[in-house]
């Protein structure tokens, strides 16, 4: 099986079974931004916004590659803002304006 | 190395996140701001709902999966119907649930030994336990458990003799999954709270047994 195949037939969450390192027995306190997000995910899909499943695809949707770069919860946060564009509660430019609002936060101290 | 787990995995240290040397906060974390604030200011979310959420995330521990087990172990009818249903059972026990998710509690026996895995991402019994480890949510054991569980189990330190059976539940989004341990021998004279303090997240995630902790037996 080449590296395409590979890559259609297993997407990225899909690893059940696959070979792997010795289990590292890893945690860490959640930063407060994640805690944040974990609640923000949970709320989400109180609303009916956006449900565990469909930020698991979110997730998934990301593509190995970002996978591979991103932390746990980093992913969901870009996950859920794929998704809130897609179902177009957001848009991008709503995005990026609140974005530069917020670094303006802390890099012009107001 | 494409098909190995490890390819998709790069759970990197957390030193990154969160506010960099500048004090200004990471890119991730302001994107959860700037997310929060746009579903807040359009009405679809409030902010006092996330911060509710936040102080219910932060009262669910092991502890409360401690509780279930020891009334489980003391209580023959309060086990057959956890095991029958265990949201209910929970929730009767007085422990609610925030998601939308059932729960199977599987019981440990002679010949019968239970793990509990979400490969395809992190689904776990938050409600009763809280977080789940870094572990559980990392590649290697989700690839691993369902595969070679024995293997996975002896790095945690468990062997599990041949003649017993290892059965693997891998969680959904909608069904998740609570190992009920075997209660350890010697413990007979023990009170429902000495049961519960030697019950630990692993031993119901189902990587190790529950033993008698030298330093908590009762004089």
């Amino acid at each position: 099986m080449n590296e395409s195949e590979r890559l259609i037939k297993r997407l990225p969450n899909d690893i059940g079974g696959l070979p792997g390192p010795p289990i590292a027995r890893t945690d860490h306190p959640l930063e407060p931004w994640e805690k944040r997000c974990h609640a923000l995910a949970d709320v989400l899909d109180f609303r009916k916004i956006l449900n565990t499943e469909e930020k698991r695809c979110g997730v998934e949707a990301l593509g190995s590659e970002i996978i591979g770069h991103l932390s746990y919860y980093e992913r969901w946060i870009v996950a859920f803002s794929n998704i809130l564009l897609r179902k177009q509660i957001l848009t991008p430019t709503e995005i990026a304006l609140k974005m530069a609002a917020v670094e303006a936060r802390w890099t012009t101290g107001t | 190395m494409a098909n190995q787990a490890q390819g998709h995995d790069h759970d990197h240290p957390h030193e990154l996140e969160g506010h960099n040397e500048s004090g200004i906060p990471g890119y991730y974390d302001m994107l959860e701001t700037a997310i929060t604030e746009l579903l807040i200011e359009k009405g679809l979310i409030e902010a006092q709902e996330i911060r509710r959420q936040i102080e219910v995330l932060d009262s669910r521990t092991p502890a409360l999966g401690a509780k279930v087990v020891a009334r489980a172990w003391v209580d023959a009818d309060f086990r057959a119907r956890l095991l029958a249903n265990g949201r209910a059972a929970c929730e009767d026990f007085g422990i609610s649930f925030y998601d939308d998710t059932l729960l199977i509690v599987l019981e440990n026996t002679e010949t019968v030994h239970n793990l509990i895995v979400c490969t395809l991402c992190s689904c776990y019994p938050r409600p009763v336990l809280g977080l789940p480890p870094d572990w559980y949510k990392a590649s290697p054991y989700r690839a691993r458990a369902v595969s070679e569980p024995r293997k996975v189990l002896a790095e945690f330190g468990t062997i599990i003799p041949d003649n017993v059976e290892i059965r693997v539940s891998d969680s959904t989004a909608a069904v998740r999954f609570l190992v009920l341990p075997r209660r350890p021998d010697g413990t007979e004279h023990y009170t429902e709270d000495q049961l519960a303090a030697l019950v630990t997240r692993d031993a119901m995630i189902g990587v190790i047994p529950v033993s008698i902790d030298q330093a908590s037996v009762p004089q």
